[in-house]
Formats: structure tokens, C-alpha cells, sequence
């Protein structure tokens, strides 16, 4: 609930409230941690919590990015898309007959990932298009392109580099990579969001537009960096992805969009934008995480949680709308 | 009358359908001469048996877009449909009613399933006041989610096959008989709904709410428009239409399972942006959206005949989906920025 435009006298108020929502999300996570850790005993072992983080990390990823957008008011739903695309490109282009070497993967699926974020950005902001249905759109053609490439096959890519993106342990302290990217990530975003001139124009642009035009932010300078930061996230995750599969297939992240979008607004990032916080997102992040592996360690499976899923959205967005209500 | 060029007619003509009737000649032109067998009466007929699910469903996404709204859960809508229909069906031939009934009152049956969701949609959205994104974003998840539970519960849908011709009969029958196999029937069920939707539209009191309300909410509430029960209207509407395009899907396929419709509410809102309706609500009719659902029958059918031609990819057929939403959309906010920048130079 960081609020950039925030008069001095209240700012003591406004930050225990910023306290209160982030305390509260991760007092609950503390809670379900220790209900799961009860109802199955073999939650709470540094393997099952490992492979949790491990799995999460991906989509952990997008939803910071995605946390900055919904800040201003956006949307992004093409991430699923193009993380798809990446993991078909990067498998594409390693199997050629001249293999593309390997060291030059990460840098094309970089570049792919920012030219479809720069895509979406120009679209949205040039042409004042609506965001959801302009992302809507590029889904459609990332995912489509992916099919184009593999012909709508899965293509094995056993290599060193997505490899140690995504299945590498660093000896020692058994921390995996993809977890290792997730928490740097989640710091650089916490510094640029929180403690940065661009992260408070971020605010500012969400809290409302006209007045930031009119104080000398360039608006659409400001919502176009962002479509581009989370077109280069979603490469980032489409990397970590294939590596984790060892596999480009264009069905790759299916549905990742409702993961990010629970995620993101169980931290209490307001769909009217101006609102919203990293930690928030990390906690809803791993909240989902917890809540997907531990019901499916006692038992359920994947489709029952995805109706609770869909019930969760909606109560979680119905709470924070009475929270709101309750306080002005 | 002074002539005007394309691109007047375009961003100032008052609706997009001759544009629309421009693009679709174009593009049957395009692909009759790239490919062999493009004029064919068998295209003729893929094309028509094709349609019919999305062109069912863009009539109730109209008046949710209509409304300024949005509804993204129709897909799901349409599968748990899909799967309910092969479950009544297998329920109404246990209890031994005549097998004449049974298509009627499954058909009937599914139209209060889709009821049902798109009333937990109209019901979150006007009366919780939630975006209506997130809901139906809920509701997607939801209904998927219950579709695929029901899959892997009940046994007769591990294959979800119907064989009952009297069912299959509501989407395979040709008119004017089996023999002169002219027009589909499903054709006849477009004219028709489209027809009465058009007439509710346009004559009737609730349909100039609609418009009254997605043009200004603010107005509208002031005339005295109950614009909560005009919102929710259109959320039941837009329900129960990807239901009854899940029973003729079904139909026309013979088969229900839980993964039918993935991705189609993506087609449907093509479909009605690129038919003119405005995003931004109040603004557009259902000749524009079913030219424009033809528009996007041509291509799938299209886009077949130019692999086998030159070889082609099926597949990019997504691409240029994505490609044409985008394109229609650019054309819809070209045309709210020339109407506001014409009002500003006249005021």
C-alpha cells in the first residue's frame, strides 16, 4: 500500500497500514506452512520445500514484473505466450543442422523477450489501445509462432546452458538456480519499485494519470519500460522453464496468466492501479506455491485446485474491495 | 454527396460494415486465386458448419462489449457445457423417455447451466462491483476447472462420445432434405437468433438501455435506466449463448469432453472488436460482428487450402488471428480519436 503521493502528516499512518497488509499476508503463510507441515509429513522436509520454490520460480518471476503494470493500471497477458515462444525458439535454434551455440541462447531469448514487451508497449501506449485485449492479441501470435516453429511438437534440447538455468544445484548450500535468479530478481524490483525515482513515477502514473502528465512524467516513456521489463522477465522464466523440462513445446505455460494475476492481487496490488508492493507479490507468489503443493501432497489434484483457484480470485479481490470500503 | 476516400470512410463512416464487406471480398478473392479448390460448394459448406459456435457466441459477447464490459469465461462456459450435455444425455436415456424429447430438454437443460454461470458472473460483477476481467477471469478458472473434475469422475466421459442421431441430427440436418444438402441447418439458427437479436437491439426499449449504457453509465443512471439490471442482463445473455454453442458443438462434433472451447473466447472477441463493436461500449451492430465472424471462417478455411497449395503452415493461422485483433482494435481507437479530435475542431 506504498503510496508515493502521500502528504507528510500521514505518512507515519499510511506506512503501518503498508505494514499491517504484507504482515498479515505472510502471518498467513507462516499459518499454512504449519497446517501442511501437520496434515502431511513429508511437507516440511528441505526436499518438498526446495522443489516448491524451484517450481514457483518461474511464474515468480513474471508476477514482479506484472506487479509494476497493474500498479499503472495495466494488464499482461501474453507473458504465458511468450515464455512459450522463448522455450520454442531456444529449442528451435539448437537443433538446427549449425547449431546456434549455446552461450548465444540467452542473449536471442533476451532479445526476443524485449521485442514482444516492446511490442506490447508501443501498441498500448502509442495507440492508447487497451491493454488487455492488445496482449490478448500477441498471446495469440507468440503462442501461434510457437506452434509455427516446432510444428506443434515437443523438441528435446539437452543443453549446457539452459541446463544450468534451470536444473543446476550450487554445491554446498543446495540452493538451485532458478530460485537463485528468483531472489535476485525479487531484490533488483524491490529497490527499482521502492526506492527509485522511476518506481515512484511508477505510482504516481498509476495514482493517477493526468496529474503525473501534467508534473512532467512522460507517461507513456514510464508504461512502455514496463511492457518491456516484463517482456524480458517472461524470457527470463521461459529460459528457467526449458531448462527445467529440457523441452520447447509450444503448450508451455498454459494458464501461467491466472497463476500471476492470484498471485499478484493476493498481495494487494489494487486492479485501479496506484497501489501495490513487491513484497506483497512475493508473499501472494508464495502463498499460491504453498497452497498448489501442499493440498496436492494431501491428496487433491491438480483440477480441484483449480476451481478453489478460481473462487480465490474472486474472494481475495471482493476482500481487499471491503478493506477499502471499511476505511474511507 | 462528396466522395470520400477509404480511409475517410474508415475513421469517420458511421459503421465498419462496408469496410468489413470490402475486407471479406478481398480475402475470399485472395485465397480463390491462390488456391485450387477455394470456390467450391464443399468450402462453401466447411465454412458454414464451421461458424456457427463462434458466430452463436459473439452474439451474447456484443452485448456484454456493448454494456463497456468484458467476459473472457466463455470458453470455459462452452466446456463445462460440453461436458453436461453428454451427462444429461446419458441421465435422460436411463430414465427411458422417448427418444424425441431427449435432445429438446438436454438443450434446455445446458441453456440453465450456462444461465447459472453467467448469472454468478452478472451477480459478482454489478452487485460485488468487481472487475469484470477478474471475475470472468475466476469464472474461466472455475468452470475449467469443474469441467475437467467431472471428466475424470464420471466414466461416460472418459470417451464423452454421443451416438443418439435425433441429437446429432440438431446440428448435421441439411435443408431443404438429406438429399439436396443446400443449406446446413445451423445456418438457419444463426439467421434466426441473429435476426431476433438484431430486432431487441434496435426495437426494443431494453436494447436502446444497452446502448444508453455502455455510451455513459452516468446518463443513463440519471435517465432513470436501472443500469445494474441492464449489466447483469448482459452477462446472462453472454452465458447462456456459449452454452447453447456448447450443445451444438457437441452435436456437431459427437462428442463432449472437458478441453472443448479452450482459447475460443480469444476468436469471439476478435470476432465482435473487429465486427466494430467499441471497446469502449455503446458503439456497434451485429452486421459488422457477423461479417467479421465470417471474415475469420474464411481464413481457417483458407489458411487449410493454402497449406496443401503452397505448403504453408496450418499453424500460422494463430498468428494472423493475434495479427487481426490487434489490427482491429488500432482501427477502434483510431476511430475514437477522430471523433473526439472532429468534436473538438466543431466546438
Amino acid at each position: 500500500m506504498a503510496d508515493a503521493l502521500q502528504l507528510e502528516p500521514e505518512k507515519s499512518e499510511k506506512k503501518r497500514k503498508k505494514l499491517s497488509t504484507t504482515l498479515i499476508l505472510f502471518l498467513a503463510l507462516t499459518a499454512m506452512v504449519a497446517i501442511f507441515s501437520v496434515l502431511s509429513k513429508d511437507f516440511y522436509s528441505f526436499l518438498n520445500i526446495s522443489t516448491m520454490l524451484t517450481n514457483i520460480s518461474f511464474s515468480g518471476i513474471v508476477a514482479g514484473t506484472l506487479t509494476f503494470i497493474l500498479i499503472t493500471g495495466g494488464l499482461d497477458i501474453s507473458i504465458g505466450g511468450n515464455i512459450a515462444l522463448t522455450s520454442c525458439l531456444v529449442a528451435y535454434l539448437f537443433n538446427l543442422e549449425k547449431p546456434v551455440p549455446g552461450w548465444a541462447l540467452v542473449p536471442i531469448a533476451l532479445a526476443l523477450g524485449a521485442s514482444i514487451g516492446a511490442f506490447n508497449g508501443l501498441f498500448i501506449t502509442r495507440l492508447d489501445l487497451n491493454p488487455i485485449i492488445t496482449t490478448l492479441g500477441t498471446m495469440s501470435v507468440t503462442r501461434g509462432l510457437g506452434y509455427v516453429l516446432t510444428k506443434s511438437r515437443s523438441i528435446l534440447i539437452m543443453e549446457d546452458v539452459t541446463g544450468f538455468i534451470g536444473r543446476t544445484v550450487i554445491p554446498g548450500i543446495q540452493i538451485p538456480i532458478p530460485l537463485i535468479l528468483l531472489i535476485l530478481t525479487y531484490i533488483l524490483l524491490f529497490f527499482l519499485l521502492g526506492h527509485s525515482k522511476f518506481g515512484r513515477k511508477v505510482y504516481i502514473v498509476g495514482a493517477n494519470q493526468a496529474a503525473a502528465r501534467v508534473s512532467g512524467i512522460r507517461v507513456n516513456r514510464v508504461k512502455f519500460m514496463l511492457y518491456l521489463i516484463s517482456g524480458i522477465a517472461a524470457s527470463v522464466s521461459g529460459l528457467i522453464l526449458t531448462g527445467q523440462t529440457a523441452v520447447g513445446m509450444p503448450q508451455h505455460a498454459n494458464g501461467v496468466e491466472l497463476d500471476v494475476i492470484t498471485a499478484v492481487l493476493l498481495g494487494g496490488t489494487a486492479l485501479s492501479g496506484g497501489k501495490g508492493s513487491i513484497l506483497g507479490t512475493l508473499a501472494g507468489v508464495l502463498i499460491l506455491g504453498v497452497l498448489y503443493n501442499g493440498f496436492t501432497m494431501i491428496g487433491f489434484r491438480y483440477v480441484h485446485i483449480r476451481v478453489f483457484q478460481g473462487i480465490l480470485l474472486i474472494l481475495i479481490v471482493a476482500l481487499y474491495e471491503l478493506r477499502e470500503k471499511k476505511r474511507y | 454527396m462528396k466522395r470520400r476516400s477509404v480511409g475517410e470512410v474508415l475513421l469517420y463512416g458511421k459503421s465498419m460494415v462496408p469496410a468489413l464487406i470490402l475486407l471479406l471480398v478481398i480475402l475470399v478473392l485472395f485465397f480463390g486465386f491462390t488456391t485450387k479448390n477455394f470456390f467450391a460448394f464443399g468450402t462453401y459448406r466447411a465454412i458454414i458448419s464451421n461458424i456457427p459456435v463462434i458466430a452463436i457466441m459473439s452474439v451474447g459477447m456484443t452485448f456484454v462489449l456493448l454494456i463497456g464490459g468484458l467476459d473472457i469465461s466463455v470458453g470455459s462456459i462452452l466446456g463445462f457445457t460440453a461436458v453436461n450435455v453428454v451427462l444429461f444425455h446419458d441421465l435422460f436415456e436411463k430414465t427411458g423417455m422417448p427418444l424425441a424429447w431427449i435432445p429438446w430438454l438436454v438443450v434446455l437443460f445446458s441453456l440453465v447451466v450456462g444461465v447459472v454461470l453467467g448469472t454468478i458472473n452478472g451477480l459478482i460483477i454489478t452487485r460485488a462491483g468487481i472487475n469484470p476481467v477478474i471475475t470472468t477471469l475466476g469464472m474461466m478458472a472455475f468452470a475449467r476447472g469443474l469441467s475437467s473434475w467431472f471428466a475424470l469422475g464420471f466414466e461416460i466421459l472418459k470417451t464423452g462420445r454421443i451416438t443418439d442421431q435425433v441429437y446429432l441430427n440438431l446440428a448435421r440436418q441439411y435443408l431443404p432434405s438429406a438429399k439436396v444438402p443446400a443449406v446446413p441447418i445451423t445456418l438457419v439458427y444463426l439467421v434466426v437468433l441473429y435476426a431476433l437479436a438484431i430486432i431487441v437491439l434496435r426495437y426494443t426499449r431494453y436494447g436502446r438501455n444497452v446502448f444508453a449504457v455502455g455510451a455513459n453509465e452516468y446518463a443513463a443512471r440519471l435517465a432513470g435506466i436501472n443500469v445494474r439490471r441492464i449489466k447483469f442482463a448482459s452477462y446472462v445473455i453472454s452465458g447462456a449463448m456459449a452454452s447453447l454453442a456448447g450443445a451444438i458443438l457437441v452435436a456437431q462434433l459427437s462428442l463432449g469432453r472437458d478441453d472443448a472451447g479452450i482459447g475460443s473466447e480469444m476468436e469471439v472477441i476478435t470476432a465482435v472488436v473487429l465486427g466494430g463493436v467499441s471497446m469502449a461500449g455503446g458503439k456497434g451492430n451485429l452486421f459488422g460482428v457477423i461479417i467479421a465472424v465470417l471474415i475469420l471462417g474464411v481464413i481457417r478455411n483458407g489458411m487449410v487450402q493454402l497449406q496443401q497449395a503452397i505448403g504453408l503452415s496450418y499453424y500460422w493461422r494463430e498468428v494472423v488471428k493475434g495479427l487481426i485483433l490487434i489490427l482491429a482494435i488500432s482501427i477502434d481507437a483510431a476511430r475514437i480519436m477522430a471523433t473526439k479530435k472532429r468534436q473538438r475542431v466543431r466546438q
